[in-house]
């Protein structure tokens, strides 16, 4: 759900932390009466969020812990989930899968992004330029499932593209074979994402300083050392940002994965989230599910903190 | 001007030929959705039909899946809900960034943090919430949804969108013995107008855009939204021949994209929205 969310951290991100003095001196807090209206103006979205955002998450942490077949009532079995989801087969694959997900879609989109928003930067109709990338960034991940799996079909578009070109995989069946399944679909990812964080990476280089550019320019600096010695290292928070969402989206993908493959064949692309979905909902395994969401949510969470952290130590040394 | 050297055709043509290379699924999706669904064959893909099969194809969707009654309950969903979270959510922005609510931090973190809830984490407890009190494929219920998960962002926004209007225009306002209410309604929430919208669009096109709540939430045509519908169209029992799936994905994918290119500028701004 983050995706509505996620940009405006972005941003926020990029910047100082937000909520700043404001002109025009404050009184203290309200006391009595006043602080009243002010909950009743914080009431409607406060329960609202709480009755259907947190009550929802703290119920799946309890269900993690029973086995429940939304029948007889949940049974309480400790551990047993988990232990049932380590040794799980399916497990395997489903893991490699979402792990070939995290790196492929925070190295190509990202890379991608950042090449088109340096290339289209400055340059007399960038933007019209930059209109290819920004189109399929308006489809669904259903709209892109539809499109790419069309293309990548036995004998399909992607096949005759690869034949015309003489490259390997003109009879490859893509979609029924792992790993080109996954690989695949994270192509087709990287086309719907490359535009937005080109987007990104531009209000970025619009927010750079020009006076340390022209200075490097003055000394003779162009081109790539201007770029790695002057404009990466200004980019970095913004980076930072970019690769973080691409890391959580990444760690959740799955409308792309059901409307091509479903998974399958067999579960072969299956990502985690695909996983949870299934054991809950084809399956019935409402306890079950609820571990395998704790599982992803835990470590979505760890990944994303791991990270930041890495980055604001760099950042720091730097500093 | 600048000299036209190697570097000023470099990056034209580099971005040229990856443009091009980029419209290459635009060009396939469009002239096999227009191809009459009787003469299509995989061996003439890359080629148009001399007939246009298109609204053809649209009408088979149409009625094989239902798709009229799907856009009409999305088109509800995605203007409702995110219309509805932009006043909570302002409503919410302006107690803690104007009437200074006691503890305010708390109440911002309590609504922030819906962001970071993983919707895999709600599914199940939404569900058989949802089926236990007859809000289990209802409209009603997946607008519920929809708007929860919009609060957050525009919350967010609205607080720090506020915190940067100068404070004496509320006291003026109060001054001239407006009620609170009053100040918000007419005062804050118009300043607002433009950070309003820009969340707005977000937030339709987020929602427009769905499968998994609409998966878990919904079944029946009338309800179901959109991309759930196209999901079920696309997939292996569909029973639904190449071009009209890709007619369908078509017309469904047609608000956002349009939505998306004629207000680039304002969703850029969306996008830049935390920047205030």
């Amino acid at each position: 759900m983050s995706a509505p969310g996620a940009p405006a951290v972005a941003a926020a991100g990029a910047r100082q932390a937000p909520g700043a003095t404001a002109p025009g001196a404050r009184p203290g807090r309200r006391r009595g009466r006043g602080n009243w209206t002010a909950i009743g103006f914080l009431s409607p979205a406060a329960l609202v969020v709480a009755l259907l955002l947190y009550l929802p998450f703290l119920y799946t942490v309890v269900l993690s812990f029973t086995k429940y077949d939304g029948l007889s009532s949940p049974q309480w079995v400790a551990l047993d989930n988990f232990r049932k989801f380590f040794s799980d087969p399916a497990l395997g694959s489903s893991v490699r899968n979402t792990l070939m997900w995290v790196v492929g879609t925070t190295v190509l989109p990202v890379g991608l992004g950042l090449l088109i928003a340096l290339l289209s930067f400055g340059i007399r109709g960038g933007s019209g330029f930059r209109l290819p990338f920004m189109l399929p960034y308006a489809l669904s991940g259903a709209g892109l499932g539809v499109i790419w799996g069309f293309i990548l079909q036995d004998g399909g578009a992607a096949n005759d593209v690869l034949g015309a070109l003489h490259l390997p995989g003109a009879h490859t069946d893509f979609l029924q074979h792992w790993p080109y399944n996954t690989i695949s679909m994270i192509v087709a990812w990287t086309w719907q994402q490359t535009g937005v964080n080109a987007l990104l990476f531009m209000v970025g280089l619009q927010s750079i300083p020009k006076e340390p550019l022209e200075a490097a320019r003055l000394d003779g600096a162009g081109g790539f050392r201007l770029f790695r010695s002057i404009t990466w290292p200004l980019l970095a928070p913004l980076t930072t940002v970019v690769v973080g969402l691409a890391l959580v989206a990444s760690l959740k993908t799955f409308d792309i994965v059901w409307v091509t493959t479903q998974g399958g064949p067999g579960r072969s692309s299956e990502t985690l989230a695909v996983t949870m979905y299934r054991d809950a909902f084809v399956s019935g395994d409402y306890g079950y599910g609820s571990a395998v969401a704790l599982v992803l949510t835990l470590t979505t969470a760890a990944v994303t903190l791991a990270y930041l952290r890495r980055q604001v130590k760099t950042r720091e040394g730097l500093g | 001007m600048r000299e036209r050297n190697a570097a000023w055709f470099v990056r034209r043509a580099v971005l040229l030929v990856l443009g091009l290379v980029w419209l290459i699924p635009v060009y396939l999706l469009l002239v096999n959705a227009a191809r009459p669904s009787t003469s299509y064959d995989q061996s003439k893909i890359w080629t148009p039909d001399t007939h246009l099969g298109l609204f053809d194809n649209i009408r088979q969707g149409w009625d094989s899946a239902g798709l009229g009654s799907s856009l009409a309950s999305t088109f509800l969903y995605s203007i409702a809900s995110p219309g509805l979270a932009v006043v909570l959510g302002a409503m919410a922005g302006f107690a803690i960034a104007v009437l200074r609510v006691r503890a305010g931090f708390w109440w911002f973190m309590l609504l922030f943090g819906g962001t970071v809830v993983p919707t895999q984490m709600l599914l199940i407890p939404l569900f058989l919430g949802y089926s236990s009190t007859d809000l289990y494929d209802r409209r009603g219920g997946l607008v519920l949804i929809y708007l929860a998960v919009s609060i957050p962002l525009a919350a967010f926004v609205m607080r720090n969108f506020f915190t940067g209007v100068a404070y004496t225009i509320f006291e003026a306002a109060r001054m001239d013995g407006a009620s609170i209410w009053r100040v918000f309604w007419r005062v804050y929430l118009p300043l607002a107008l433009s950070a309003l919208w820009a969340v707005f669009i977000l937030e339709f096109a987020f929602i427009w855009n769905d499968l998994l709540f609409g998966l878990t939430l919904s079944q029946t045509d009338t309800v179901r939204p959109v991309m759930t519908a196209l999901s079920s169209l696309s997939s292996a029992y569909g029973g639904s021949t190449i071009p009209v799936v890709l007619a369908s994905g078509l017309v469904m994918s047609l608000p956002t994209v349009l939505l998306f290119l004629g207000t680039q500028r304002l969703f850029a701004r969306g996008l830049a929205l935390g920047q205030f």
